[in-house]
């Protein structure tokens, strides 16, 4: 059943708020439609809603001719119109509140919603996420399968590299312009929701540096609540002169946020990360081959942690590099293991589609498509949806599919290329038993999410 | 508190013979003087006429709710009208207004208790039956005992 809720205010606050309250609870009653008013009139707010019914309402409607908080409505479908309207037109408003399209795909998942007793405020935090996350979802999956369907055209050629000004770099380009975003989109859409339309502009930078330095999802999440957070407490504090007021949101809160958010993103958390790669480096240089197996697993472990982010690229890079040294088992480790977080988690909703939601079991098909083609950027929805209960299960299933390819011998000749490389000839060696460990490791990641996520609560 | 407290016989018109919306304005202004409830006439009726130019306060089906807060009104109070015709209140849904509530609040408000009174009536009025009710009430006394009953 969908549930609505509404609010209404009026400046007197003495007829019109509570009339249309009454009007639109009557229409609702009407139609069987289970709604909650909250009004702010002269005596204040009354039926106040809360997270937890804001979280799972299907729409709102405002109908209000004075400001009613509307931020935390944000990422919801909110109707907004007059308070008249909601004396005159009650039932129009509720027909038009539930043709809306349910807020978000993931953001709908009722599978990592904090529990009700951990009350406000990681609801609130829940929230944020999951507006960034539905947000940067169309992008992966865009992105992600359009660069799939490129090596579809480099395979012709024999390798994995696309050659320049061909279709396949063309749609090479395309593919990596809408991953590109993913990091960026991320960040603003999780300062949006925090902070409203102020948050945008530091939560977008925030998430442009945050992907250049190669800070990952993880850097974007984190440039995202602190860019919402900074914007927040600037529109709260800053007082202004009353003939300068209109100068605090078009030019004193802008400037002040971007450069705030700047500024922390380089200085704090651009060095550490720098400092990060470096010392990651070295450590895995000094381990070299010495056991091999377990350079596998660490290497796979690393790949899954941050999916893009400094470990990732760490793991990632320092397989490449080995290729010149005709060393091939670490870059067959690494590839394995960057295949089993979106192979795993698509089995997972294959097997187990009574904990995830409807949209999550579609982004899941995708995941499959992506996870063949070695982008394990196609995860990350997943992961930072539910980072404590997902992001382990895939460096378990990564760190098994690493060590097992390192056991085995298996070797690859080329960076990338996923399934499609297992075409070419030579170009891997140990063929069925690196297979085999790709499977195996895809296998261990479902187990390992099944193991840990929650089943799904009852549909609303 | 109860709603009897608010309207007085003297700030019940029934029926109004009032044929526009100023006039019908004046009029339940000076019926909540002659009860007290106002002291300040004009300031009050400025006030009406201040929140009808924001937008009409005839909320369709036949009722409309003029109001003001005005320092010219001493305790909270309303006046109740029936129309002999219907009087055009440029209504949200252009039906003429067949009944209208006037509410007087003080610019000082003291307590919400009255507030919560007209909270209450204006959620009725949206009601078809209490709206039938009131216009077909015989006589004053009558409009107190249905507001009585059904608010309280």
């Amino acid at each position: 059943m969908k549930k609505l809720l509404a609010v209404t205010a009026c400046p007197t606050g003495i007829a019109h708020t509570y009339m249309a309250a009454e009007s639109l609870q009557k229409a609702a009653d009407q139609k069987g439609v289970p709604i909650k008013v909250e009004t702010r009139g002269a005596v204040g707010v009354e039926n106040g809603l809360t997270a937890q019914e804001i979280a799972e309402a299907h729409a709102i409607i405002i109908a209000a001719d004075t400001d009613v908080d509307e931020d935390r409505f944000a990422g919801k479908p909110v109707i907004r119109v007059a308070v008249a309207q909601g004396i005159k037109v009650p039932g129009e408003l509720i027909d038009r509140a539930l043709a809306k399209e349910a807020s978000s795909g993931l953001g709908a998942s009722p599978t990592s919603r904090p529990e009700e007793n951990e009350g406000r405020k990681p609801n609130m935090f829940y929230k944020h996420l999951m507006n960034g996350v539905s947000n940067m979802l169309p992008l992966v999956i865009a992105g992600g399968l359009i660069i799939a369907f490129s090596f579809l055209f480099a395979f012709t050629k024999g390798g994995v590299d696309q050659v320049e000004g061909s279709f396949g770099a063309a749609l090479s380009t395309i593919g990596g312009a809408s991953m590109g975003l993913m990091v960026i989109v991320l960040s603003g859409f999780i300062s949006f929701s925090i902070a409203g339309k102020p948050g945008l502009a530091p939560g977008l930078v925030g998430g442009v540096l945050a992907k250049d330095m190669g800070a990952g999802f993880i850097g974007g999440i984190i440039a995202g609540f602190v860019a919402g957070y900074i914007a927040h407490y600037l529109i709260k504090t800053i007082k202004m002169p009353k003939n300068f007021e209109g100068l605090k949101p078009i030019l004193i809160v802008p400037v002040l946020s971007v450069l705030a958010i700047g500024l922390l993103m380089v200085y704090v958390i651009g060095q550490p990360i720098e400092w990060l790669l470096t010392g990651l480096t070295a450590w895995l240089t000094n381990m070299g081959a010495g056991n091999a197996i377990m350079l596998g697993a660490i290497l796979g472990a690393m790949m899954a942690l941050d999916m893009g982010g400094p470990f990732n690229k760490t793991a990632y890079t320092f397989a490449v590099g080995l290729l010149g040294a005709s060393l091939y088992t670490p870059m067959a480790a690494v590839m394995a293991a960057g295949m089993t977080p979106p192979l795993g988690i698509w089995l997972a909703t294959v097997i187990a589609k009574n904990r995830f939601t409807k949209e999550e079991r579609e982004a899941g098909k995708v995941a499959s498509v992506l996870g063949l083609s070695f982008i394990t950027e196609g995860a990350i929805p997943f992961g930072a949806a539910d980072p404590i209960r997902v992001i382990p299960s895939f460096m378990v299933g990564s760190a098994v599919a690493g060590a097992l390819s390192m056991y085995f011998g298996g070797g690859l000749h080329a960076p990338h290329g996923g399934v499609f490389v297992l075409f070419i000839p030579n170009a891997i060696d140990h063929l069925p038993q690196y297979v085999l460990s790709i499977v195996i490791g895809t296998v261990v990641t479902a187990l390992m999410v099944l193991l840990l996520k929650r089943k799904a609560p009852a549909k609303l | 508190m109860n709603i009897s407290e608010l309207l007085s016989t003297e700030s019940i018109f029934l029926p109004s013979t009032a044929t526009t919306r100023e006039e019908a304005i004046q009029q339940m202004a000076a019926g909540m003087k002659a009860s007290g409830a106002v002291t300040n006439e004009a300031a009050y009726v400025d006030a009406v006429m201040a929140r009808e130019q924001q937008s009409s306060t005839g909320i369709g089906f036949g009722v409309a709710i003029p109001h003001g807060k005005s320092a010219g009104v001493a305790k909270a109070a309303l006046a109740f009208s029936r129309f002999a015709e219907p009087i055009d209140w440029e209504s949200l849904d252009d039906q003429p207004a067949q009944i209208a509530f006037m509410i007087g609040v003080p610019e000082e408000n003291a307590g919400n208790e009255h507030l919560q009174i007209l909270v209450a009536l204006s959620r009725k009025l949206i009601h078809e039956e209490f709206r039938a009710e009131l216009i077909n009430a015989q006589s004053k006394q009558e409009v107190i005992d249905i507001l009585t009953r059904t608010i309280g």
